[in-house]
C-alpha cells in the first residue's frame, strides 16, 4: 500500500492551437473513462484527473500570458509506475493532444522514452496537497465499495426479519457469509499502511519544521509587528470591488457540474502586486501544506468532510495561482462550507488574490461576506474540460464509512461493538 | 435589536397563510398591452392584502416573473440585479437537474410554465373564507382582464383537506418564524427577516442582493431608499421572492407501493404495518407527531409537536429514519459540522423556507375524510381514484439558490444526504436509479426497500418575485 501523489504537468499551447486542443477535449469528456486518447479508467492508479485550458490572459502589468493546458491528476504513489502506465496505454493520445503544445517532438520522432522526457520535463509541484486520507488507494476504495454492497445484497437477500437476533449473532452471519466469499476474502485484513520510508520522511517533516521556527522564532518576532503593519496598510487599501460573473460564463461552468455525487473545481487569479503579497501568499500555503500532511490527513480538512482532494499551485513566474479541488454535493454547499466552516483559511490565502472580498487581520471577514465571496468564486472558477473520476457514485463520507465496516472485520468484537458496527451498514 | 417589519408594504402572504380562509385559487396571467395592464395594476394595489393585520374575509396577493418585470418596463439596469435563478428562470436545463424536474417532471412535459407553454408573466393569488366567496372575487377581478392588456394564461384551484394533504399526513406543521413578526417561537425557528425579505440583515448579518434604482429613477418617491446605505432607491425592500411548483402526488401508487412492501409472509395487507412504514418515510405519524418522539405509534396529543432535535434524542435514527422527509428538508440540529450543537442550528438557520402551499384535486377517498387514505391500497378503490391530484408548492425566500434550490438539491433529492449512499427522500425524492433506496435504521441492524418508483411528479411551476406595496405602485407608474 502506498501514499498519494499530486501530478501536474502544464504545458504551453502553440499560437492558434488553443481551439483544437478544446475541440479534442470535448471529444474526450463524452466518455471519460474509455475515451480513446487517454482511457482514465485502464489507469488503477488515478483517483481523479482533468484536464483544463487557461485561456490567454493579461497580467497586471499589460503582459500577456499565453494559453496553457493543464492536466492534473490525484495518484497512488509511485509516480515513475502512473507514467509509464500512461505512455504504455495512452502513447498516441498523449500525442494527440501534446502536438498542439510547444515542445513536443515532431511527428515521426516520437518515441516512447521522449513522451517520458516531456512529461517529466514539464511537471509542477504544487505549493499545497490536501489528501482526504492518506495511504487510502483507488483500489483500496474500489474494493470496500464492493465489500459494502456485498454485504448489503446479503441482507436484503435473506429477507430474514433480524428482529430476534443479537448483533454478535447478526455480525457472525455476515461475516460467515463473507468468508465462504473467495473474492472478499482480501477484507479479512486491514488494509497496508503507507510504505516506511514515506512514513520516516513525513515524521522527519513534522518535527522539522517547528524545529526550524523555533530556531528562527527570535527573527519571526521581530519580523511580526512589521508584517502586520505591512498587511493592515494592504487590507486598508488593497480594492475589493464585487464583480458579479458574466450569466453566459456561469452557464458554462454549470453545465459541468452535478453530474455524479462529485464535482470539480479548478480556479485561477492573480496575486496581488508587490514582493509583501507574494511573500505572504507563499508562507500561508507553506502552513497549509503542513497542516494538511500532519494535522488534517484523515477525512476532514478543518471541519469540512467532503473534500477528496485540493491543491494549491502557484505558476507563470509567481504572477497566478490555481486552485484545484475534488468534493462532494453542489457548488452552492461548497461555498456554503467554506463561509461555514473554514472561511479563516480560505482567507489566509485567497486573500492575497485580486478582487477578494475585504479581509481584516488576513482571516477575518472576507468569505463571510456571502454574495461578495460567491462572486468571486464564480468570477474566478475555469472550465474543466475533461474530470474523470474513479469512483463517482461515492462521497468521501461514504468512502470511510466502507473503511470501517472493513476495518470492523478483523476484529473480535463485544455485543456493544457488534451493533456499533452494524450501524455503519 | 432587529429591524421593524414595515408590516403595511410587506404582502400579507409572507406574514401569514390565511389560514382561516379556506378557499383559494392562483390566477396564472400574461400581459399582453404592458400599458393597459399597468392602469390595471395601479387600480389593484390599492387591493392588495398588506401584512398589517389578518384579513377576516378575503386576500389577494400578487407576485411577478422575471418576464413580467420586464414586460413592464423596468430598466435594464435595475432588473440585472435581481438574482441570477430569477432572471434565468426554473426552466434552465442544469436547474432542472438539480431541482429534480427530469423524465416526467421534466419541463417540457408541464401543464404551465414549460417551454412549450405559454409563457406567465405574474399570478395573482385570491383567498376568500369559502368556494362562493372565492368565486365572487374572482369574477371581479376576472372581468378587468379582457379590457386591460391581460391574459389569464390558466386557473389553479384548490381545495381544503383540513390541514392534510394527499398522501393523508398533516402538512405545514413547521414553520420558520420571521424575526420581529410578533410570533414567537424557539430560538431554532426564528429567523432573521431578511432570510424571507429583501432589504433587512438576514442570518449573515447582510442585505441580500436586490434591484435597487438611482433615485432620480423614481420622481414620485414611491420607493424606500437603500438601508445599505447605498444611496439608491430599493425596489426590493419588503419583497421576497416565490417559488412556485405543481406536484402531482401519485397516492395510488404510493399506498400500493407500501401495501406491498408490508404484506405479512401469508399475503394479506398489514394496515398497521402500512401506516408504519409511510409515517417512517415521512417522519412524523398522519396525525402529525413526530417519530423522533414517539417512534412506535400516533399521538394525538403529539400532532403539533415542533420544538424537537434530532441529535440528542435520536443520533442512529432508531426513532426517525436520518432519510425520513422531514428530518432532510429541515435537519434541526443533525449536520456536521457538530451535530447537535448550535453551530448546526445556525447552519441550518440559513436553509429554511416559508411554506404557503395547498392541496388541488378531489381526495383520492371519495367521502373526503383523509382517515381511511392508509386503506386505499389494493381493494377499495374509489372512482375519483383517477384524477389529478397532489400540491401547489409554494414557498417564500430571499435567496432562491441558498434556501430551496439548496433544501431541494443537497437535502431532498441527494442520494448522499447526511451519510446515506443512495437514499434521495422517499416521498417527494426524484428517485433516479441510485437514489432509489430508503433505509430503515434499526436494532440489530438496518431494514431498507429498494427501487422506490416517483410518488410525486411535477406538472408546473415558476419562480416570482412578490414585491413591496409601495414596489408595485411603482412598477405601476413606469
Amino acid at each position: 500500500m502506498t501514499h498519494q501523489v499530486a501530478l501536474t504537468i502544464m504545458t504551453r499551447i502553440k499560437p492558434g492551437a488553443t481551439e483544437d486542443v478544446k475541440q479534442l477535449l470535448k471529444t474526450m469528456s463524452t466518455n471519460v473513462a474509455q475515451n480513446d486518447v487517454i482511457p482514465f479508467g485502464k489507469l488503477s492508479a488515478i483517483h481523479f484527473a482533468r484536464l483544463l485550458v487557461l485561456d490567454q490572459s493579461t497580467d497586471l502589468q499589460g503582459a500577456v500570458i499565453l494559453p496553457h493546458l493543464v492536466f492534473i491528476g490525484e495518484c497512488d504513489a509511485p509516480l515513475d509506475r502512473l507514467l509509464d502506465d500512461l505512455v504504455d496505454l495512452a502513447g498516441e493520445g498523449l500525442d494527440k493532444i501534446y502536438r498542439h503544445c510547444e515542445g513536443y517532438p515532431a511527428e515521426g520522432n516520437v518515441t516512447r522514452s521522449l513522451r517520458l522526457a516531456y512529461l517529466r520535463a514539464n511537471m509542477v509541484k504544487p505549493q499545497a496537497y490536501y489528501v482526504n486520507t492518506v495511504g487510502r488507494t483507488v483500489q483500496q476504495i474500489l474494493q470496500e465499495a464492493q465489500l459494502r454492497n456485498a454485504i448489503q445484497d446479503f441482507l436484503d437477500r435473506s429477507s430474514q426479519d433480524w428482529s430476534g437476533y443479537s448483533a454478535l449473532e447478526v455480525r457472525a452471519k455476515i461475516v460467515a457469509y463473507l468468508r465462504s466469499e473467495q473474492t472478499l476474502n482480501w477484507a479479512n485484513h486491514p488494509p497496508a499502511e503507507p510504505g516506511l520510508s514515506f512514513k520516516l520522511k513525513e515524521t522527519l517533516h513534522m518535527i522539522a519544521v517547528p524545529l526550524l521556527l523555533l530556531i528562527l522564532l527570535p527573527i519571526l518576532i521581530l519580523a511580526l509587528p512589521v508584517w502586520l503593519i505591512f498587511l493592515r496598510m494592504h487590507e486598508l487599501s488593497d480594492p475589493t470591488p464585487d464583480i458579479k460573473a458574466d450569466p453566459a460564463h456561469i452557464q458554462e461552468l454549470a453545465a459541468l457540474e452535478d453530474i455524479g455525487a462529485q464535482n470539480q473545481f479548478t480556479a485561477l487569479g492573480y496575486i496581488k502586486l508587490g514582493r509583501f503579497r507574494l511573500l505572504t501568499v507563499l508562507g500561508v500555503l507553506m502552513a497549509i501544506d503542513y497542516a494538511v500532511r500532519h494535522i488534517f490527513n484523515k477525512e476532514n480538512l478543518a471541519g469540512v468532510k467532503t473534500i477528496h482532494f485540493a491543491r494549491w499551485i502557484v505558476i507563470d513566474e509567481q504572477r497566478r495561482a490555481i486552485f484545484a479541488s475534488n468534493y462532494d454535493g453542489s457548488l452552492e454547499s461548497y461555498m456554503d462550507d467554506f463561509i461555514d466552516k473554514v472561511s479563516w483559511g480560505l482567507n489566509a490565502a485567497f486573500s492575497n488574490g485580486v478582487g477578494y472580498p475585504k479581509t481584516n487581520w488576513l482571516i477575518l471577514d472576507g468569505a463571510k461576506d456571502e454574495q461578495a465571496f460567491k462572486d468571486f468564486i464564480r468570477v474566478h472558477q475555469i472550465p474543466t474540460q475533461v474530470w474523470y473520476s474513479a469512483y463517482d457514485h461515492l462521497t468521501a463520507l461514504n468512502i470511510a464509512n466502507n473503511a470501517k465496516i472493513r476495518l470492523g472485520l478483523s476484529k473480535d468484537m463485544s455485543e456493544t461493538e457488534a451493533a456499533e458496527w452494524l450501524r455503519l451498514l | 435589536m432587529a429591524d421593524t417589519l414595515d408590516f403595511q408594504d410587506i404582502q400579507g402572504l409572507i406574514i401569514r397563510g390565511y389560514g382561516n380562509l379556506k378557499a383559494a385559487c392562483y390566477i396564472l396571467l400574461a400581459i399582453s398591452d404592458p400599458h393597459s395592464a399597468k392602469i390595471w395594476l395601479k387600480a389593484l394595489v390599492d387591493a392588495i392584502t398588506t401584512g398589517q393585520a389578518g384579513p377576516k374575509e378575503q386576500a389577494l396577493n400578487v407576485a411577478f416573473t422575471y418576464p413580467g418585470i420586464k414586460k413592464l418596463g423596468l430598466e435594464p439596469a435595475a432588473l440585472a440585479m435581481f438574482s441570477d435563478e430569477f432572471i434565468a428562470g426554473i426552466v434552465d436545463p442544469h436547474r432542472s437537474l438539480i431541482l429534480g424536474d427530469v423524465e416526467e417532471s421534466s419541463p417540457e412535459h408541464w401543464i404551465w410554465g414549460g417551454p412549450d407553454t405559454k409563457s406567465v408573466d405574474m399570478v395573482l393569488l385570491l383567498f376568500a373564507l369559502n368556494n362562493q366567496k372565492l368565486s365572487q372575487l374572482y369574477e371581479t377581478h376576472a372581468q378587468a382582464f379582457a379590457t386591460h392588456g391581460v391574459l389569464e394564461v390558466q386557473k389553479l384551484d384548490t381545495v381544503d383537506l383540513g390541514g392534510k394533504e394527499h398522501f393523508g399526513f398533516n402538512d405545514g406543521i413547521s414553520q420558520p418564524v420571521i424575526e420581529g413578526s410578533h410570533r414567537t417561537a424557539l430560538p431554532m425557528h426564528t429567523i432573521k427577516a431578511g432570510e424571507f425579505l429583501l432589504g433587512y440583515p438576514n442570518e449573515y448579518g447582510l442585505y441580500t442582493n436586490g434591484p435597487l434604482l438611482k433615485s432620480s429613477m423614481d420622481p414620485d418617491g414611491f420607493l424606500p431608499s437603500d438601508k445599505n446605505g447605498s444611496g439608491n432607491v430599493d425596489l426590493g425592500r419588503n419583497g421576497t421572492y416565490l417559488v412556485f411548483r405543481q406536484l402531482r402526488q401519485d397516492v395510488l401508487g404510493f399506498w400500493q407501493f407500501i401495501d406491498q412492501a408490508t404484506k405479512k409472509s401469508d399475503g394479506r395487507s398489514d394496515p398497521t404495518a402500512r401506516v408504519a412504514l409511510a409515517a417512517h418515510m415521512v417522519g412524523r405519524w398522519p396525525g402529525g407527531a413526530p417519530l423522533v418522539e414517539t417512534p412506535d405509534q400516533d399521538n394525538p396529543q403529539l400532532a403539533q409537536a415542533n420544538d424537537f432535535t434530532y441529535y440528542h434524542p435520536d443520533p442512529y435514527g432508531f426513532n426517525c429514519p436520518i432519510g425520513a422527509h422531514i428530518r432532510r428538508a429541515n435537519p434541526r440540529d443533525s449536520l456536521d459540522p457538530q451535530p447537535g450543537s448550535e453551530q448546526s442550528i445556525a447552519i441550518g438557520k440559513r436553509h429554511r423556507i416559508l411554506r404557503r402551499g395547498r392541496e388541488y384535486g378531489p381526495p383520492i377517498d371519495a367521502t373526503g375524510s383523509t382517515q381511511g387514505h392508509s386503506e386505499m391500497a389494493g381493494d377499495k378503490l374509489t372512482p375519483l381514484s383517477d384524477q389529478d391530484r397532489g400540491l401547489h408548492f409554494i414557498c417564500l425566500n430571499a435567496n432562491i439558490s441558498r434556501q430551496f434550490e439548496f433544501i431541494q438539491h443537497t437535502w431532498i433529492n441527494n442520494p448522499h444526504f447526511d451519510e446515506l449512499y443512495d437514499d434521495a427522500d422517499p416521498i417527494v425524492g426524484a428517485h433516479y436509479a441510485d437514489g432509489s433506496t430508503f433505509t430503515i435504521q434499526a436494532k440489530p441492524v438496518r431494514k431498507r426497500l429498494t427501487s422506490l418508483p416517483r410518488f410525486i411528479s411535477v406538472v408546473g411551476g415558476a419562480y416570482f418575485f412578490m414585491p413591496g406595496i409601495s414596489a408595485v405602485r411603482y412598477l405601476a407608474s413606469i
